[in-house]
């Protein structure tokens, strides 16, 4: 299992922090470090994800795709079936059991496509903590129907304005209220990034996800497969499915980051890959991110909101750079045809983020042989992108079903106004 | 020049370089020491400043697209420190315009331009112990935080490699929000007088001649930054510089 020298993994990572962070970050770290060593801690992390989100997820065979594709089997990791849909939850609930065992009542966190805080928001409620979620303004525009159900759900959203209004912002927003509230408050950081020992806590536990993907592997394949694939935004659905394979050596890691429109700056969000990110010292820890010259961290792109964040998890840039995961990327017309064949050959609607490792899987299965096999992360399930989908492929239906469902209800608001004066 | 113990309050008070522009940078810095303030930070701006409040965070992103960048922050040094010898001048970054930059030469640079210490809040004591030795042979001061959750054990570490002066967060947060004085702080601070001997700057919400009369005597220097860039947003430059002189005739330290 991953385990950091210090806080570092090679030569990212890290803890760069203003002083005013440091003891929170430090009585993390002690928690964790004692929890980890407790095999009691585990078993407890795992009833509440098998009582709570469904766990274990099913390895399901692509056999019509497969076929059609010519190549290797492909298997896909069923993360999108958790509670909330994502594998976010993992994360989220062993960081709710911290926060527990640390006294506190409130948690912070920042969210891109919303999945975070949505899960965020579902622990909160569960565990009876209050919460605060941050998410750029823009994010918040694209995916709307997860602050939707945030709100519903008790937690407060707060739209962030300030820059692009992502969530570079949002997580910058979220490190000045931790600032502020230290003492009462835990942030739960979303992915495998951010200052010591959050890249190690978060991947601790997603590894959930490759400890059953190994079990489930040997028990419906014969052996392990030959390639583990998975999209890569912050990181952490992917190293929850590389961390329990990194000493297999025979078993290819594939990290699938997203293309964008184009190579040019402000166009993509890939950080792994020659030429694109390079080293730096930002938010807290030392990883690659999307700069100038000048170290200003740069814009980013992704047809998915959650894959277009400005760094990476330092733990993936040393292993991308040691050779361990091999780095690709997917563009956003390959992501959204994926998405399509995935659907339209197997009935499984795939979230944008994981259309990627999608579309970085098929690529790859073409040249494999059918004797082979490729696990693929599915990290979330789609139906939170029913209106990005909408857009990028007007239809009329659409269109006028929102115009009805607008008018709908506004008759509504009306009637309950009339009702009230 | 910085104070040393036990020395009148001085206000230090900020720049970010770009902001409003290059050019008006260097005339309201002028403005500032002809009212007669004698520390000033020279912020790098940064895309993504974490301990700041909106007031600066918004001056950064202005700044950038302004064409505020370390070179020009180091070429900003160069002339104010010629023209105004009888101020410090302090440059206060992020780490990672720095790193991009390469610390050794930033540091030789920085020193070359006349900068006389250097504020980075998110390069912890850790990182800079090991550049000690190059930053007292260029004579440039690490100025280190200490804030009101630390450890004894930790303030002692800072005071060790602390030089100049030992920047004193008042309160939990982000730059730019008012202060409560009393004598949870008066403690706070004598906690921290236990461990060193250098001037203590208190930064963080300091924001009318109120608290600079409430510090008075407290400590030796008392940082009024946000309120100063409101100021040069709201009104400009030479006005915030007018208000600056008020402000320290009405708080006792004009002079």
């Amino acid at each position: 299992m991953i385990r950091s020298d210090q806080g570092y993994f090679g030569e990212f990572g890290g803890r760069y922090v203003p002083e005013i962070l440091l003891p929170a970050l430090q009585e993390l770290e002690t928690m964790f470090n004692q929890l980890r060593d407790d095999p009691s801690f585990w078993q407890e992390y795992l009833s509440l994800c098998q009582e709570f989100s469904g766990r274990p997820t099913p390895l399901t065979p692509l056999r019509r795709l497969s076929k059609e594709l010519g190549g290797a089997q492909i298997w896909l990791k069923r993360e999108d079936l958790n509670h909330s849909g994502a594998h976010k939850v993992n994360n989220v609930l062993g960081q709710g059991l911290l926060v527990q065992r640390m006294g506190k009542k409130r948690v912070i966190a920042e969210t891109g496509a919303g999945q975070h805080g949505l899960a965020t928001a579902i622990m909160a409620a569960r565990l009876g903590l209050q919460a605060t979620i941050y998410m750029g303004a823009d994010d918040i525009e694209r995916q709307y129907s997860n602050v939707f159900w945030m709100r519903q759900l008790g937690a407060e959203v707060v739209g962030v304005e300030t820059g692009a209004r992502t969530l570079k912002e949002a997580l910058d927003e979220a490190l000045r209220d931790w600032a502020a509230t230290v003492e009462t408050t835990h942030y739960v950081l979303g992915t495998a990034c951010g200052p010591a020992p959050f890249p190690e806590l978060v991947t601790y536990f997603q590894s959930v996800i490759s400890q059953e993907m190994k079990q489930q592997a040997l028990e419906k394949i014969g052996r392990l497969p030959d390639e583990v694939v998975a999209c890569v935004g912050g990181g952490s659905n992917a190293m929850g499915a590389f961390a329990n394979f990194l000493e297999d050596d025979a078993v290819k890691l594939i990290g699938v980051e997203a293309g964008g429109r184009s190579f040019l700056p402000g166009e993509h969000s890939v950080r792994l890959l020659p030429d694109t990110g390079e080293d730096g010292i930002a938010q807290g820890y030392k990883t690659l991110f999307l700069q100038d010259d000048d170290g200003q961290l740069g814009d980013t792109h992704s047809i998915a909101a959650g894959l277009d964040y400005v760094g990476v998890s330092p733990i993936l840039s040393h292993l991308s750079q040691t050779g361990r995961v091999i780095a690709d990327s997917a563009n956003d017309q390959e992501v959204v045809d994926a998405f399509k064949l995935l659907m339209k050959t197997e009935g499984i609607i795939p979230a944008l983020e994981s259309s990627h490792a999608l579309a970085g899987g098929f690529k790859r299965a073409k040249q494999m042989s059918p004797d082979q096999h490729m696990v693929i992360n599915l990290s979330g399930r789609g139906d939170k992108d029913i209106f990005n989908i909408a857009h990028a492929f007007p239809q009329p239906e659409w269109t006028e079903f929102l115009q009805r469902e607008a008018a709908r209800a506004q008759e509504l608001e009306n009637a309950s106004k009339g009702e009230k004066s | 020049m910085i104070p040393q113990q036990h020395q009148k309050l001085q206000v230090m008070s900020h720049a970010v370089v770009g902001f409003p522009s290059l050019d008006e940078n260097e005339k309201a810095i002028a403005g500032l020491v002809e009212a007669g303030v004698n520390l000033i930070e020279l912020q790098v701006p940064f895309s993504d400043p974490v301990a700041d409040g909106h007031t600066l965070v918004n001056a950064c992103y202005d700044a950038l697209k302004m064409g505020g960048s370390v070179k020009a922050t180091l070429e900003l040094a160069a002339k104010v420190t010629k023209a105004h010898p009888q101020a410090s001048f302090i440059l206060m970054s992020y780490l990672n315009p720095l790193y991009r930059y390469g610390l050794e030469k930033l540091f030789e640079d920085a020193a070359a331009a006349g900068i006389k210490a250097m504020i980075i809040p998110d390069m912890p004591v850790e990182q800079i112990e090991p550049w000690l030795p190059k930053l007292d042979a260029l004579g440039i001061a690490p100025i280190l935080m200490v804030t009101p959750n630390i450890s004894d054990e930790r303030v002692a570490k800072i005071a060790a490699n602390a030089r100049g002066f030992i920047y004193v967060v008042s309160r939990m947060g982000v730059t730019g929000k008012q202060t409560q004085w009393g004598e949870e702080f008066e403690n706070y601070v004598a906690r921290i007088r236990t461990h060193t001997d250098l001037p203590l700057a208190i930064g963080f919400g300091v924001r009318a001649a109120e608290d600079l009369k409430a510090l008075t005597g407290t400590a030796e220097i008392a940082a009024f930054c946000s309120k100063y860039i409101e100021w040069q947003r709201d009104q400009g430059s030479d006005k915030a510089a007018e208000k600056m002189h008020q402000l320290l005739q009405d708080s006792g330290l004009a002079g």
